[in-house]
């Protein structure tokens, strides 16, 4: 079902687009300095793991220019509920006790400063005395799990129970099997790393008041992590979150904004807090780094029988995480399947979520053990996705929404896939790589031009589009006297042009056009709550509150149309700002006047609120479907791999804005490629220390390394997604690794777990 | 603390600064221009580039107290009265951007490149933002919206 | 911390020599400002060397002169080095890949630090003299003796890098240069230059090869071993595989951002991609 459309679909400017290219846009950085206003900085734990023997602060409080010193003595930091306990909300992001006198991992706060500018609270900082007594500490997961393993932090055990899925008869699917595959891959530490270093201002503005101003994608989270953390009522903290320089998950409610609120209290001024390169790099967080154990069951005609996954995430020294939110499990659809996720904890900086979270991870490990099945049965891996590779309605087993309906209510729905375009996702990229060429066969590079090897790889995945446990969706649309429109939301902009799409849905069902429409975002007082903006729900699920809000309003236009016109309000339609009676076009009114027509009863012109919020179905779960062909050469003599080519084939339902998604297709390609070479956070084997905490050695993919991604969308209507959209921002990245490592294989004969270095190359082919 | 002037987009500005305050901070913090971004304070994210004398370099690298008696062009400078530059209109207009934070970066070295050679091949446009990240990894656009604008400019 | 900005040479050195080892020599100011946070405790005098008149290239007395303060934009737009035998200057200003650094980096800046940037590997090739300036007069000193390790040279507390010399080669010389790195705008991983005077029948006459950015030594080295597998031979690809070799034995530096084997691996091809680059300038000459 496809309606036509006269905004959706359309390739149309961002609409702070304007404000982007003037330089006028203000992230959290940009602000203006509030009067009596201080800087913060942060003094950081050289130790991975070690206690405060003995702190003095006395110095620092004496310099000049100095208000507060914050440290784990100060009655302020954390309270009950944090303190010695775990911390369990769901951003799995921050600290527990705000500053500790047991720190876990290098970068650690050990105490903060604000000062009338950064250069004294620098040299603040140069003035506290600490020495530590260093405990013992655990850089890798498996030793980690080990009993007697030091332990990570001063609550809890270093790994949670685990996240376990199981359906059919895994061992009774083994034995179907005519050959088992078995498989381990890990992957390396991929830090956001946004261009923006971010900064939170933090104010009382009376002894019960606080405002908060910093870049965010989850301004509700942080709103209510505030209000936990602190004890405070939502009428007492109002959060202003600005877009975001790039986020990719990294924003979202950090341990450095509490530090910002618990200065500003102590100092009794605004303290704004901005981080400098380094810490964004080294004590925020970054990405889970996985060991996957991968078995499958494979008969000799190539159908998958049984699949068992078994998944450690890497949480680093405050992540908490027990389940990745993973859709890849179920990618392809057996009779017996086991999955199984253990968060583990490591005195290294805190992991968490990032772009493409578990489904980038575990498609890496599935996908290679796919090609491992595929070669044993000696069918093309292309053949052998298409055969067993899920479709529309099948049942999912391992989606988020089964372990959130089992914690919150007891209960296990049958949760069933609502659209999938994957197979014609298969066919047209092996179509545009040029496969049936480039593939000549297990162990057969493609192409050999002395020392340089090309070879083909492909690989799918999935994500979520939302997930429905991240809260009610509200919007309203408020409709101005000239017919132009104001629409507030809170969702996060961090580059993925949500506003401008939010509003693209609306001006399509409001019959206006998109510059008619005004976002207003990122306040906490003034926006209905809107869940936080992460997990790809932008489309398919804040989108679907914006059409309701939209349709509310039309509805009104609509009543009121009627009494102008004299008609039925079922018989009328809007489209180019204007209200008519369906088949009759010459019969109506603009909706400028309209809106301005004063109403004969209230002698005022009225004002039209449209409003939605709303929770969504949970039991059926729209996912966007991925994939990528890649082709790439490897120089035997320089151990250097290029990328020659590289497809990305997307099912993300409609596409409300082309340029926009290709935007975000193209960005994800460019994150995963670098996540498969260069980018790679090295902690120091000794110290647990970042080796390269900064732009010079933690490499992000520039304009010359990369080709240019061919891209394609295969646009099959979902029928819960807003005029059949889903999501696509976080997918974008999860396929892109595995392909590359099997291009590499292909080209070379040898798997390489990212990042894949010309040292690791050299290794697999220069033995000795 | 010295008393410098910086000349900005034509206008004169007297500030305060120390030796180690960069340009790109005494811009941002001092002048209030905040348009210039600094995402690494190293010279190698390529967000505060400015040109002098209509030369493109980082200024997160260069002292403010040496920019005095130099032609300084931050983003700010060019949209000139209410007109946006060629290359801004076209960064909006091929959705050149994401999140938009390294896009002043982009546009001032596209700038200065335009100014050198307006009709660039793409691998020159590549040449000139070499030293520029995007995270958003947007370059495709930013290279189509840089040669775009080379275009416009000419038939202009 | 205090700034000056002389505007003669005699002033320049009068505040080095009050300031001693507390102040900086600053004229680019890449590296200055890229490591301020460390430098903020030593440095209490910034010393702006840039309107000391040091910004040239010049020939002359059969040498190519290069002051101080010239950038390696200025080097690479010179006319001196868009063609002939100091081409290989313009070169190496391009293998850097980033516009806004070769306008503010200057050669006097990449002569000091030495270690992880491209110039100092040519100069080494070239036989470059580094003159030194202080109240004292002047002294010049070899490329060779120069460097003393990462961030360590010759340079006495109160002196300055003023000029670099490069001697003309003799005719028929070519340059080339190979480079390895981790994206295309990097620090060098390795780097590596050849100069080669060809001769008759394609006999290599004269050969240096340098060697940089991968040495244990933490500066450029020359790589006498594949000079002399090479010099007074008639050059072919085995010959140069053969002097490639001999220069990957040379000891390299082992760290995060490669190992040690696998910068002897790129030794070897970077030497062998100058070394080709090389022959092909010196037959053109152009």
């Amino acid at each position: 079902m496809t309606t036509e459309t006269t905004v959706v679909g359309k390739s149309l400017p961002l609409i702070d687009g304007y404000e982007k290219v003037t330089g006028k846009l203000k992230y959290a950085g940009d602000l203006p300095a509030l009067q009596r206003m201080h800087h913060a900085k942060v003094l950081r734990s050289p130790y991975a793991h070690a206690r405060i023997k003995h702190l003095d602060t006395g110095r620092a409080e004496a310099l000049d220019g100095v208000s507060a010193v914050l440290t784990y003595r100060d009655p302020i930091i954390g309270t009950k509920r944090t303190c010695g306990q775990v911390w369990t909300d769901p951003s799995f992001n921050f600290r527990g006790p705000l500053i500790s006198d047991e720190v876990c991992f290098v970068g650690d706060e050990v105490a903060a400063v604000s000062a009338v500018d950064e250069d004294t609270a620098k040299e603040a900082l140069r003035l506290i005395d600490v020495d530590f007594e260093e405990l013992p500490a655990v850089f890798d997961m498996e030793e980690a799990m080990k009993p007697g393993a030091p332990r990570v932090r001063p609550w809890g055990k270093n790994y949670l129970d685990s996240s376990l899925f199981a359906w059919g008869d895994i061992e009774q699917g083994f034995k179907k099997a005519d050959y088992i595959i078995e498989n381990r891959t890990t992957m390396g530490n991929q830090q956001h790393a946004p261009l923006d270093r971010n900064a939170c201002i933090a104010h009382w503005d009376s002894e019960q008041h606080l405002t908060i101003w910093t870049s965010t994608q989850a301004l509700f989270w942080l709103r209510d992590a505030i209000c936990e953390f602190f004890e405070l009522s939502p009428r007492q903290v109002r959060v202003h979150s600005t877009p975001t320089g790039g986020s990719f998950g990294l924003w979202w409610a950090n341990n450095f904004m509490f530090i910002a609120r618990a200065l500003a209290r102590k100092a009794r001024r605004p303290v704004r807090f901005s981080l400098t390169r380094d810490e964004v790099q080294t004590t925020v967080k970054r990405r889970e780094r996985p060991i996957t154990d991968i078995r499958l069951g494979v008969k000799k005609d190539g159908t998958l029988v049984a699949q068992s996954h078994r998944h450690l995430l890497d949480n680093g020294a405050y992540g908490n995480k027990f389940d990745p939110y993973q859709s890849v499990a179920d990618l392809y659809t057996t009779e017996h399947g086991r999955t199984e996720f253990i968060g583990v904890s490591t005195n290294l900086l805190t992991a968490g979520c990032m772009r493409g979270v578990g489904d980038l991870t575990l498609a890496f490990a599935i996908e290679q053990a796919i090609d491992l099945a595929a070669e044993k049965v000696n069918m093309d891996p292309v053949e052998f996705r298409l055969k067993n590779v899920w479709k529309t309605g099948d049942i999912l087993h391992t989606s988020q929404e089964v372990v959130f309906a089992k914690l919150m209510f007891n209960k296990e729905p049958e949760i069933r896939l609502t659209s999938s375009g994957m197979h014609e996702c298969l066919r047209k990229g092996a179509e545009l790589i040029g496969w049936k060429d480039k593939w000549k066969g297990w162990n057969e590079p493609s192409a050999v031009d002395g020392s340089r090897r090309r070879g083909v790889g492909c690989a799918l995945s999935t994500h979520i589009s939302g997930l429905p446990f991240f809260g009610y969706n509200g919007i309203v649309i408020k409709v101005n006297s000239d017919g132009t429109m104001a629409l507030t939301t809170g969702i996060g902009r961090m580059g993925q042009g949500g506003d401008t799409t939010q509003a693209m849905v609306a001006a399509e069902v409001l019959g206006v056009k998109l510059e008619d429409i005004n976002v207003i975002d990122g306040d906490s007082e003034v926006c209905p709550h809107t869940m936080v903006t992460y997990g790809s729900n932008g489309m398919h699920m804040v989108a679907r509150a914006t059409r309701a809000a939209a349709e509310d309003a039309k509805r009104q236009i609509l009543d009121l149309a009627a009494d102008a016109l004299e008609a039925n309000a079922e018989d009328l339609e809007i489209r180019d700002r204007r209200i008519f009676v369906k088949g009759s076009p010459d019969t109506g009114i603009g909706l400028k006047e309209l809106m301005s027509k004063p109403i004969y009863e209230y002698l005022a012109s009225p004002e039209i609120i449209g409003r939605a919020s709303q929770g969504v179905d949970f039991t059926k779960s729209g996912k966007m479907m991925i994939a990528d062909f890649c082709e790439a050469e490897v120089d035997t003599r320089t151990c250097q791999v290029k990328i020659v080519k590289f497809v990305a084939v997307h099912d993300s339902g409609t596409i409300v804005n082309p340029a926009v998604c290709e935007n975000q297709v193209a960005g994800g390609m460019y994150q995963s490629l670098g996540f498969c070479f260069t980018e790679h956070l090295v902690f120091d084997d000794e110290t647990g220390a970042i080796l390269n905490p900064n732009f010079m050695d933690y490499k992000l993919v520039g304009p010359m390394d990369m080709p240019d991604p061919i891209i394609h969308f295969v646009q099959v209507y979902d029928q819960d997604g807003p005029f059949g959209a889903k999501g696509i921002g976080e997918g974008v990245t999860c396929a892109v690794p595995a392909a590359v490592a099997a291009a590499v294989r292909n080209a070379i004969g040898v798997w390489i777990n990212p990042p894949i270095t010309p040292d690791k190359v050299m290794a697999a082919l220069h033995r000795g | 603390m010295k008393a410098i002037t910086l000349n900005i987009n034509g206008e004169k500005c007297r500030v305060q600064a120390r030796p180690h305050w960069s340009l790109a901070y005494t811009i941002r913090e001092k002048v209030g221009l905040t348009g210039t971004k600094t995402g690494c304070e190293m010279g190698t994210c390529g967000s505060c580039t400015v040109l002098l004398d209509g030369q493109p370099i980082f200024s997160c690298l260069k002292m403010a107290v040496d920019a005095e008696g130099h032609e300084i062009t931050t983003i700010e400078g060019l949209e000139k009265d209410g007109k946006l530059h060629p290359l801004q209109q076209a960064f909006i207009e091929d959705h050149g951007m994401q999140c938009g934070f390294c896009t002043p970066g982009m546009i001032v070295a596209g700038r200065a490149l335009l100014d050198e050679n307006p009709r660039p091949s793409e691998q020159q446009v590549r040449e000139a933002i070499a030293g520029h990240l995007c995270r958003c990894g947007t370059y495709a656009r930013i290279v189509r919206s840089i040669l775009h604008a080379a275009e416009m400019s000419q038939n202009r | 911390m205090e700034y000056y900005s002389p505007t003669d040479l005699k002033e320049a050195y009068a505040l080095l020599g009050r300031y001693g080892a507390s102040a900086i020599p600053v004229a680019g100011s890449t590296f200055f400002m890229g490591h301020r946070e460390e430098l903020f405790d030593e440095v209490e005098a910034v010393v702006d060397i840039k309107r000391l008149g040091l910004s040239y290239l010049r020939l002359e007395g059969g040498r190519l002169k290069i002051g101080a303060t010239t950038t390696l934009a200025g080097i690479q737009k010179s006319e001196l080095t868009a063609r002939g035998v100091f081409r290989i200057f313009a070169d190496t200003v391009s293998e850097l890949n980033i516009k806004e650094v070769r306008n503010m980096a200057t050669i006097g800046g990449e002569v000091c630090i030495a270690g992880e940037v491209d110039m100092p590997t040519t100069l080494l090739a070239y036989d470059a003299d580094i003159v030194i300036g202080s109240s004292k007069g002047t002294r010049v000193l070899s490329m060779q003796k120069f460097h003393r390790g990462y961030l360590n040279n010759a340079l006495e507390t109160g002196e300055i890098v003023i000029e670099v010399q490069v001697p003309q080669p003799r005719n028929g010389t070519g340059g080339g240069f190979g480079k390895f790195e981790r994206t295309a705008a990097d620090l060098p991983i390795v780097n590596a230059c050849v100069r080669m005077a060809l001769g008759k029948n394609g006999v290599a006459d004269e050969v240096a090869i340098a060697v940089g950015a991968a040495t244990a030594a933490g500066v450029p080295v020359r790589v006498a071993a594949a000079e002399k597998a090479v010099t007074g031979k008639k050059v072919d690809d085995a010959l140069i595989a053969e002097a490639a070799e001999a220069a990957g034995a040379i000891d390299c530096v082992d760290d995060f951002r490669a190992s040690a084997r696998l910068r002897s691996r790129w030794v070897r091809c970077a030497v062998e991609d100058a070394m080709k680059k090389a022959v092909a300038h010196a037959r053109t000459g152009d």
